[in-house]
């Protein structure tokens, strides 16, 4: 019987294959024409939750919400602020009131216009109370915002706010028409959106994929794709499976699936072209600053110097990711060119604690001060490259004399039994690599209380000047050189050690044409709505 | 007969409450609630409006009231909304005022677990009926040993690992069947049968998958029952009536050792909702493995509750089934009921 299944299972199988088409051998090489049509199928781990984007917390629901809605300015490719579909913005003398003017004849995909009415409705939305949203406070900031005319949209702050554009670049505009009625934390829009850019949702699967189609009354103009598939997958092995079975078009991948599998499959590298931009986060090793003996600028100093960077960077991500030595993207205005990581020196390391008063009476390895032996455990979250970087740094501090442990805590837990508590020694944790240089909410020493983000206890009277001056200053000469000053203080303290910026590694199919490439700062996929797929690339199905 | 059957229903009532007592607290003894993950470190949100949500969900006030709340709804079999950002029902589809229908999460995750676990559940018992039967007719010769052997392995394998190789070596090298999901892209544009087909190839993999592990046990369940039913002695009665071989072991040998395999099915049915939480995450189906982990990542605590209320249902309505089975099945058991 056991022989008969398989004899059947196999039997399946071959009946099967019978009926699959071969796989076509397309030609990848060459020069293509744009034009428009075809599908991209790509994969999410995760589904998205809620397609209104001030509700929804998850990556995935931005992914998708951004295709859908438009927003009144855009970062561009070199992420300096661009218009979307504002076509310029005023900001006043006394740089507190910035005004908006609307492009005309925007038009919803219902074919409702689109006007700053939309707009000031968006923003009563986003700072009412009974809205359930996390992202309310930086709009709540502004005093009075009001719609003059159908094109403009003017806003007054309390007192002059810099990353007040910022906020207008994340904050997707949403139609009155259809919403005001509606009670925004449980409406079937956020399930079905009337949006106004270059996607509408043409079907959801739960569960299983979620397709956009083209949007012909786009305000943006017709990109040229016309379909864009989402497929859940939850587990990235099936996903690398599906992409290199030709099923999807593009997926990120890992450093091993890009620098080692890819590129050992010549099969492979016919078909996949290999991406990389600069992430949009950095890890750091982050002290508990009101934990002795972190409170010491010394010791942090000779961490910072016994860690070899580059060596993670190796190790961790073989070798694709940068060291960094401020929180903001290299190579952006923001980003400090004077400033440099503190390079691999064991000797100064071991220098430093001992001016610090750590010495090894004992002689059993391990540095001790009034009789205390330095051993300290490094906190992470179920992250491999973070453990894997513990484990690195683990070796490193054990060279000069201390003595780290490594404990790995699911994600809930970690935040509420350790990061609120302040009941840790050292983390390795990440931040982002943020587009407005404002750092207020992680540096200041007012933001310290369990919940906020300055949870490592940082206090520099000078930085919460320097935070506090770059919120009001508009200037954005004035505001670089604020915010470098504020990073050279930070690498010179060092109250986290930043370790690395990975890059994000992406797979796409060769079919997919007019890719950027090496790409611009605001990564690969500023251009998306350029892409093109040559109708001899496409797939059989899409054809059909 | 029926007064036992009042008597059992009536005792399910305490049991429930208890299970869910402890469950709800078991539950709530894991640090975190739904705010930790949900933009928990985004520094673009506020703890105020974490604190606010934390006030809506209740989840600021004791955990007992918490508990009350809870059995307050579901007497009225309210299982409530999820906490996620979707907010979708937990149980069953709720319409709105405008006509749309949000399914409920288990509503659309049940359907899916169940039939892989149907179709897997008969191919066990098929299987591994037969596989002990030749066993245990063959006791220690080859065929014994192959197929020992052979379900040891099935058990033992890593199943992960197993359907990652499958899915390498029948979706890429010789795409004969779809690696993950469902169905096939254009599946909506195919004829009924092209689609009962696709359904088909794609529930292959993971329900062989999911079978895998359960051939074990069964198989030598049926092995040692059988064996010791070959030993009795209604058997060498039969065997001297001059019977046949075949219906000494298929008609008369068979039927007996499968009434212990009642109570299996029986203790069967709860698996039957618990998906593989690696299985489903693999093979990228959306069934109630993949929604309880999430759940239970997210502190999601009405989708929990409401997965784990069904189950200790279905739990003691298997046991009880299994019970009535076996009465029916053996008269000995009929007979004690009813005294």
């Amino acid at each position: 019987m056991c022989r008969n299944y398989i004899i059947f299972l196999f039997a399946i199988l071959f009946l099967n294959a019978c009926g699959n088409k071969k796989e076509v051998l397309y030609n990848f090489e060459g020069q293509f024409e744009k034009e428009k049509g075809g599908m991209l199928t790509d994969a999410m781990s995760g589904e998205p939750s809620n397609l209104i984007s001030m509700i929804a917390g998850d990556s995935a629901s931005s992914a998708i919400s951004g295709n859908i809605f438009n927003k009144l300015i855009k970062y561009d490719k070199n992420l300096d602020l661009a218009s979307e579909i504002a076509e310029k913005w005023i900001i006043s003398n006394d740089q507190k009131t910035i005004t908006f003017f609307l492009k005309k004849n925007l038009k919803w995909e219902d074919g409702y216009d689109l006007s700053s009415e939309d707009v000031l409705f968006t923003w009563k939305l986003i700072t009412d109370d009974k809205t359930r949203t996390p992202y309310g406070s930086d709009y709540k900031l502004v005093e009075k915002a009001e719609a003059p005319d159908l094109y403009t949209f003017k806003v007054t702050y309390k007192k002059a706010y810099a990353p007040a554009l910022d906020t207008w670049a994340s904050l997707q505009i949403l139609p009155k028409h259809i919403l005001k009625d509606e009670d925004i934390n449980n409406t079937f829009f956020s399930r079905k959106p009337i949006g106004s850019s270059y996607y509408k949702l043409s079907r959801w699967m739960n569960g299983e994929k979620l397709t956009l189609e083209a949007s012909t009354s786009s305000v943006m103009g017709l990109p040229n794709i016309n379909k864009l598939t989402s497929r859940f997958i939850p587990d990235t092995s099936s996903q690398f499976l599906e992409l290199i079975a030709d099923n999807i078009d593009l997926m990120n991948i890992n450093p091993i699936q890009y620098a080692r599998v890819i590129p050992s499959r010549p099969d492979l590298e016919k078909k996949l072209a290999l991406y990389k931009e600069l992430g949009n986060s950095y890890t750091y090793l982050g002290f508990n600053l009101n934990h002795t003996p972190f409170n010491d600028i010394k010791i942090r100093q000779a961490i910072n110097y016994a860690i070899d960077k580059q060596e993670v960077i190796d190790g961790v991500l073989l070798g694709l990711g940068e060291p960094v030595a401020s929180p903001y993207k290299p190579g952006t205005r923001w980003s400090n060119k004077e400033l440099h990581p503190y390079p691999y020196n064991k000797d100064r390391a071991i220098q430093l604690l001992n001016e610090a008063g750590f010495i090894d009476t004992n002689h059993d390895g391990i540095l001790e001060k009034n009789g205390k032996s330095f051993t300290f455990e490094i906190l992470t979250n179920q992250n491999k490259q973070r453990e894997m970087t513990a484990v690195l740094i683990q070796r490193r501090l054990k060279d000069v004399g201390i003595d780290v442990k490594i404990r790995v805590i699911e994600w809930a837990s970690f935040v509420n039994q350790y990061i609120k508590t302040g009941d840790f020694d050292a983390v390795i944790l990440g931040w982002s690599l943020s587009l407005d240089p404002d750092q207020y909410n992680i540096w200041h020493s007012s933001q310290q209380k369990p919940g906020q983000f300055n949870f490592i206890g940082y206090t520099n009277k000078e930085v919460d000047n320097l935070l506090e001056q770059g919120r009001t200053e508009l200037n954005i000469d004035k505001r670089e050189k604020i915010y470098h000053t504020f990073s050279k203080i930070l690498l010179d303290e060092s109250p986290v050690i930043y370790l690395y910026a990975g890059y994000g590694l992406m797979a796409i199919s060769k079919r997919i044409k007019g890719i950027d490439s090496p790409a611009p700062p605001a990564g690969i996929a500023y251009n998306s709505y350029d892409w093109f797929i040559p109708s001899t690339l496409r797939r059989n199905e899409i054809t059909e | 007969m029926l007064h036992y059957l009042i008597k059992r229903l009536l005792w399910m009532i305490p049991m429930l409450i208890g299970i869910s007592l402890i469950s709800f607290f078991i539950m709530h003894l894991a640090p975190g609630d739904i705010t930790a993950s949900e933009s928990a470190f985004n520094p673009k949100a506020s703890e105020e409006s974490r604190q606010k949500l934390r006030a809506l969900y209740n989840l600021d006030k004791p955990l007992i009231t918490q508990y009350n709340l809870w059995l307050k709804r579901i007497i009225k079999l309210d299982f409530g909304n999820s906490f996620a950002s979707h907010q979708r029902p937990v149980l069953w589809e709720i319409k709105d005022t405008k006509g749309n229908i949000s399914k409920g999460m288990i509503q659309e995750a049940l359907p899916i677990t169940l039939m892989i676990n149907l179709i897997g559940l008969l191919i066990i018992f098929s299987t591994s009926i037969f596989l002990g039967v030749i066993s245990a007719v063959n006791q220690n010769r080859w065929p014994d040993r192959l197929i020992t052997i052979i379900v040891f392995i099935g058990f033992a394998i890593p199943g992960f690992w197993l359907a990652l190789l499958l899915m390498y070596w029948t979706g890429v090298t010789h795409s004969w069947l779809p690696i993950s999901g469902l169905h096939s892209a254009g599946y909506e544009k195919m004829g009924h049968l092209a689609q009962y087909t696709d359904l088909f190839k794609h529930l292959i993999l993971p329900v062989f998958i999911s079978s895998l592990g359960g051939l074990a046990s069964i198989s030598l369940y049926v092995r040692n029952g059988m064996l010791d039913v070959l030993q009795q002695e209604f058997i060498t009665t039969a065997r001297a009536k001059g019977l046949s071989e075949n219906k000494v072991i298929y008609g008369h040998a068979l039927r007996n050792t499968l009434l212990p395999l009642i109570t299996i099915i029986g203790l069967s049915i709860p698996g039957l909702i618990g998906g593989s939480v690696i299985g489903e995450s693999i093979f990228a189906i959306s069934g109630m493995g993949k929604l309880f982990f999430d759940a239970v990542l997210m502190r999601d605590f009405p989708v929990i509750m409401g997965i784990l209320t069904i189950g200790s249902v279905l739990t003691l309505f298997g046991n009880l089934i299994a019970d009535i089975g076996y009465a029916w099945a053996d008269p000995r058991i009929r007979r004690g009921i009813s005294n």
